[in-house]
């Protein structure tokens, strides 16, 4: 069975109008993305995420390479009609309220009437737009733009779901109902495909993750594939009052101390067992003691560093 | 297709019919409609009969404004409000979008020409069938005026398609005028000419009044021209909108929306 997105050697390359420099946004990006998985993408800021993603969506004319989304080449519309898109800020006609957005959007599906209208109703629900039903869009906060957008992502009952910084605009409730609907999504058997800034969110329910930076990718795969497992250090948390501490952190890192509470990170080759007996000497109370392996974004910032030290880096700049 | 393509121009007319300026054009002209029945009043002249020639001239110039203004911003502003973005983006073709554009702004231009010419036809003695024909041929160039700001707003700012689409309005209302000017110059000057009356849409054609068409003068207020010369104008400003549509849908097509 095809995967939901092949995307082979995908290269774009934007000329200044009249000085007709040369911008190389892409160069050469190439995965794949299966079928009832869900894809991170993360990169900087002016990485190509939302580059790929117009290629994808059919906005930008690729300069080099191919993409497919089920085996449809973009930007055809077959590849189209099977996908729901959410543009990074996103930008409706203000002066429609939500269903009026929605049923547009549906109407461009070729979803009969009554369909859409049952479906517009479930979505303003699963979103929380229910009681901003009359309203225009003009008058929705930057948040509630977010959830229409969702919305209107949908209407399709899309079998793959691309989503442009999905998160942005949404406070931490937010955040967690957008995370549990693509977790529904991949419940329901849909391919989610999305760029982040938020490594957390990422890291929290991405099945596989792509870093992309200056237009190229840096790694793909699981977040477990990806992260190295070896021990970075060990944190540890004691309650001790502040004059007594001195001693237990001349060999720390990443010292914090609130109110009666001292966190910091010892390293790999320390003896901790020594370090808490003199803690305990001292007076101190032991409240945790945790070994800190790299995370998302300890692989993000890594790969980006390497990305910026690497000599291709400083191909195509203007 | 036409499910997709009337969703647009849905759409479109929605956002029109929200624009103030639209209305303040609307109402300039009702307001100029009235003026001539006034300064009819103050003539010698019958007063209907100036009525209608300042009716017809409003409708005609406003209306040819009009869709200039709306014209000009139909395509642009979707790109620089990025609103395409949530629509390209859907199973619709780029050629569907700009015909559904054009569709909706057309449907909201026929509204305004129809209070126009009510409004005319009202102040100007009744329904006169040379009046009906002039409206219905000013109807046609309003069409085909639209189509030439749509085109320029396929891949140009407001500023130069307004000036773009005015400048080509203009020459296509002095038609007549350009040909009699280049037949009295060099050789040079009728080759431009010509290559500027073979692009340039005859608008003089909508507005035959004042010109002998089959040996006969024509006015409004008398001798008009007949359906059938109505039909042909018709036909001329369809193959031209066709035209102008076919090539914004060329340029919109290799648009980025980045």
């Amino acid at each position: 069975m095809a995967n939901a997105i092949d995307v082979n050697d995908l290269r774009k390359t934007y000329r200044t109008p009249l000085r007709r420099k040369k911008i190389e946004a892409l160069r050469g990006v190439s995965f794949a993305v299966s079928r009832g998985e869900i894809f991170g993408f993360v990169g900087p800021n002016g990485a190509g995420k939302t580059t790929t993603i117009r290629t994808l969506m059919g906005l930008i004319k690729p300069t080099g390479g191919t993409a497919k989304i089920f085996d449809h080449t973009i930007p055809s519309r077959a590849a189209r009609a099977r996908v729901g898109f959410l543009p990074e800020t996103p930008y409706f006609y203000d002066y429609l309220t939500i269903d009026q957005l929605l049923d547009f959007s549906g109407r461009l599906f070729g979803i009969a009437r009554a369909e859409r209208t049952k479906r517009a109703g479930e979505l303003i629900e699963r979103v929380g737009l229910a009681r901003a039903r009359t309203q225009s869009l003009k008058k929705f906060s930057k948040g509630m733009l977010q959830r229409a957008g969702l919305a209107q992502a949908l209407i399709n009952d899309p079998e793959l779901v691309v989503l442009d910084e999905p998160m942005s605009g949404l406070d931490p409730i937010g955040r967690k109902d957008v995370r549990d609907l693509i977790l529904e999504l991949r419940e329901r058997g849909k391919t989610v495909f999305f760029s982040s800034h938020i490594l957390t969110d990422i890291e929290a329910i991405a099945d596989r993750v792509a870093i992309i930076a200056r237009g190229q990718l840096q790694a793909v795969g699981t977040p477990a594939e990806l992260i190295r497992r070896t021990v970075l250090g060990i944190d540890v948390t004691v309650r001790i009052a502040a004059d007594a501490d001195d001693e237990l952190t001349k060999t720390a890192t990443r010292v914090r101390r609130a109110g009666d509470e001292l966190s910091l990170t010892l390293p790999t080759d320390a003896d901790v067992d020594a370090w808490l007996a003199r803690a305990r000497e001292l007076g101190a109370r032991v409240v945790a003691v945790t070994p800190r392996h790299e995370t998302l974004e300890d692989l993000f910032l890594r790969e980006i560093a390497e990305a910026e030290a690497s000599p291709a880096a400083t191909e195509g700049r203007v | 297709m036409t499910g997709r393509i009337w969703a647009i121009a849905r759409v479109t007319m929605l956002e029109a019919i929200r624009m103030r300026v639209l209305w303040g054009l609307v109402v300039l002209v009702v307001g100029s409609d009235l003026f001539g029945l006034v300064l009819g009043e103050m003539s010698i002249r019958d007063a209907e009969r100036v009525a209608r020639d300042v009716g017809l001239a409003s409708a005609s110039l406003w209306g040819s404004l009009t869709a200039i203004f709306l014209g000009v911003f139909l395509l642009y502003t979707e790109v620089q409000r990025r609103t395409i973005h949530a629509i390209v983006s859907k199973p619709i073709d780029r050629w569907e979008f700009v015909v559904g554009k054009y569709l909706g702004m057309a449907c909201v231009l026929t509204f305004a020409i129809a209070i126009f010419g009510g409004v005319t036809l009202l102040v100007g003695g009744g329904v006169l069938g040379g009046l009906v024909r002039a409206i219905v041929l000013a109807w046609f160039e309003i069409l085909v005026v639209a189509a030439i700001a749509i085109f320029f707003s396929s891949f140009s700012t407001p500023f130069l398609s307004g000036i773009f689409a005015l400048a080509i309005w203009v020459i296509g209302r002095l038609t007549p005028d350009i040909e009699l000017a280049a037949q009295a110059g060099s050789s040079v000057m009728r080759a431009i000419a010509g290559a500027v009356l073979f692009i340039v849409p005859d608008l003089h054609l909508f507005s035959p009044s004042g010109r002998v068409v089959n040996g006969t003068a024509m006015s409004v207020h008398g001798d008009f021209v007949d359906w059938g010369y109505v039909g042909m104008a018709g036909l001329h400003g369809v193959g031209y909108i066709a035209f102008l549509l076919a090539l914004a849908c060329v340029f919109f097509q290799r648009r980025d929306f980045a």
